[in-house]
């Protein structure tokens, strides 16, 4: 546990010394922050964080390849990784300690956004529970996303391979979402398939403010599989 | 302290290295030498556990790197060929954050950081961005990160390459200075380098082990002939032809790098047949400037090994 702790936070502190860390957070929260003040300008605006966190799961597919790409393919670049790999340490602290490290930064820039549910809890009426629900499922996602992001940046040496695996990958899981729109027949089963893997139906029932369980196990049991194929992949780039 | 047995490890079809085995005792500073591609740096990898072998076993200090990995590790100090260090760190960090992932205690490794940096002469830039250092200090703290946790066993893969000569003077002497209370293997190309810090060398071609002995053993176990060099101020080219006429020489080659009239004369082993050649080019007036023995390098050792192929015994 200690040695995850001390990746992760290496890891964290490592981006926040690069450009990394303020870049996508400048571009998380601009963005956020223009969805915001559009959705109060308008007339019959509502304290509401569903149309909000919805944009908000979009920016986080943008965001998170950029968080993610350098976690291994850098460090299989550059030659850290040898030494990283040489410690005391075993294959599945670095995959942990280095997905907390990612997982840190995201949760750092999703509490400043809480400054949205404030300033509609302030002069609006406004209902927190919802919205908890709401940010519990964008925190899902991101884990998710990030766990897929982590096993690209395994697979390569080239950060901008890794990104663009896990942009296409973030893109058919959502663009898979269209497909349940676009068949007919609701018993058709690839209509039915295209429904359960599509993150952004799965994200529906949170925005709405339904937790449901059979959502949050969707998105844990894609974090276990990627962090478990992340460490195999640390340990068959060994044997090369 | 390492012991190495019938290491096998290819890259696919490809052997890289083949049944090497050997062992390095607690507290000796041995050589891995050989050229570039012979499979100092794959051994090495599999020996400090950063991939498997595909044959053979490895065990430092009885503990098996493959099997027993994380308690192998422990007792290991490596310090890569590419010393890779993260740039946006700074020294003092990156030292601490080595020494955490070996389990040390905060205490201990406050009054260890202060020791290492000493000792790798790293005190005025403990503060310093690693990105920003000279590959001659960055090296250093490759080393510093190596030795952190006091580990047995050194593994040094091309400790000195890329440094300046007063650069690897001092990292030798660091080197140096660890014998006894470590154990260390250093990987090396560079002959005079093995010769001078080392105490046994293992010379390693083609994925083999060809030869392991003390630098003296070796050059004298290869060995042929004695060599004089005798330097006159005659320059006439009969003088290598009669001195080649002597009795027990063996062979007259005249030494080109050290000007004319210098010849290299070679004997048969154990005759010692200097007051004799002195003797006889006084008598013939050439006019003798230099007569002395000459020893033939580990280079040469090095040479005939890895080139003719030929194993010693």
């Amino acid at each position: 546990m200690r040695n995850i702790l001390t990746i992760a936070g290496r890891e964290l502190r490592s981006y926040f010394t690069s450009p990394t860390a303020f870049v996508v957070m400048v571009f998380f929260l601009f963005f956020s922050g223009l969805i915001f003040t559009f959705s109060i300008l308008q007339p019959q605006a509502r304290a509401e964080m569903g149309g909000l966190l919805g944009s908000m799961v979009f920016l986080t597919l943008m965001v998170s390849p950029f968080i993610t790409m350098s976690l291994l393919a850098q460090e299989r670049a550059s030659g850290t990784l040898e030494l990283l790999l040489t410690k005391p340490v075993k294959d599945y602290e670095v995959a942990l300690g280095k997905y907390l490290g990612a997982l840190g930064l995201y949760a750092a820039m999703l509490v400043l956004t809480l400054v949205y549910p404030i300033l509609y809890a302030k002069w609006g009426d406004f209902d927190w529970g919802p919205a908890w629900v709401g940010y519990l499922g964008l925190l899902l996602v991101a884990m998710s996303f990030l766990a897929i992001g982590i096993f690209a940046s395994g697979l390569t040496r080239s950060q901008m391979a890794s990104a663009g695996i896990c942009l296409a990958a973030f893109l058919f899981v959502w663009l898979i979402g269209w497909v349940s729109y676009l068949v007919g027949g609701e018993d058709s089963w690839l209509k039915q398939v295209a429904k359960n893997i599509s993150v952004f139906e799965m994200f529906g029932d949170f925005e709405k403010g339904i937790l449901d369980l059979k959502n949050v196990i969707y998105f844990l049991s894609m974090v276990v599989f990627f962090l478990f194929m992340t460490v195999r992949v640390l340990e068959l780039r060994r044997q090369v | 302290m390492i012991e190495v047995e019938g290491l096998t490890k290819y890259y696919g079809p490809v052997p890289a290295i083949m049944d090497v085995s050997f062992s390095v005792k607690e507290g000796e500073i041995v050589a891995f030498l050989g050229p570039n591609g012979a499979g100092k740096t794959t051994t090495m990898r599999v020996l400090t556990g950063f991939m498997p072998a595909t044959y053979g076993t490895c065990r430092i200090g009885g503990l098996d790197v493959y099997e027993q990995s994380i308690a192998a590790r422990r007792r290991i100090g490596y310090m890569p060929e590419t010393t890779s260090l993260y740039p946006e760190m700074r020294v003092y960090q990156y030292l601490q954050y080595c020494g955490k992932l070996h389990g040390m205690k905060r205490g201990e490794l406050g009054e260890r950081l202060d020791e290492v940096t000493e000792v790798c002469g790293l005190q005025d830039r403990r503060e310093s961005i690693i990105g920003t250092l000279s590959l001659g200090y960055r090296q250093r703290v490759g080393l510093a990160q190596a030795l952190i946790h006091s580990p047995d066993v050194l593994i040094l893969d091309e400790p000195t390459v890329g440094l300046d000569p007063n650069q690897i003077i001092e990292v030798r002497k660091v080197i140096r200075g660890l014998a006894g209370k470590h154990t260390v293997m250093l990987s090396t190309h560079i002959l005079p380098e093995a010769q001078m810090t080392c105490e046994r060398v293992i010379i390693i071609n083609q994925g083999r082990v060809v030869a392991e002995d003390t630098p003296e053993n070796l050059t004298a176990q290869i060995q042929e002939v004695e060599t004089i060099l005798v330097k006159v101020r005659d320059t006439d080219p009969s003088v290598a032809k009669l001195l080649g006429e002597m009795p027990q020489v063996t062979s007259v080659r005249s030494h080109g790098d050290a000007g004319p009239g210098t010849y290299l004369v070679d004997t048969e082993i154990g005759s010692d047949i200097r007051s004799e050649v002195a003797q006889y080019v006084v008598g013939k007036g050439w006019g003798l400037l230099e007569l002395r023995p000459v020893e033939m390098t580990l280079e040469e050792v090095f040479r005939q090994l890895t080139t003719e192929e030929r194993g010693v015994a």
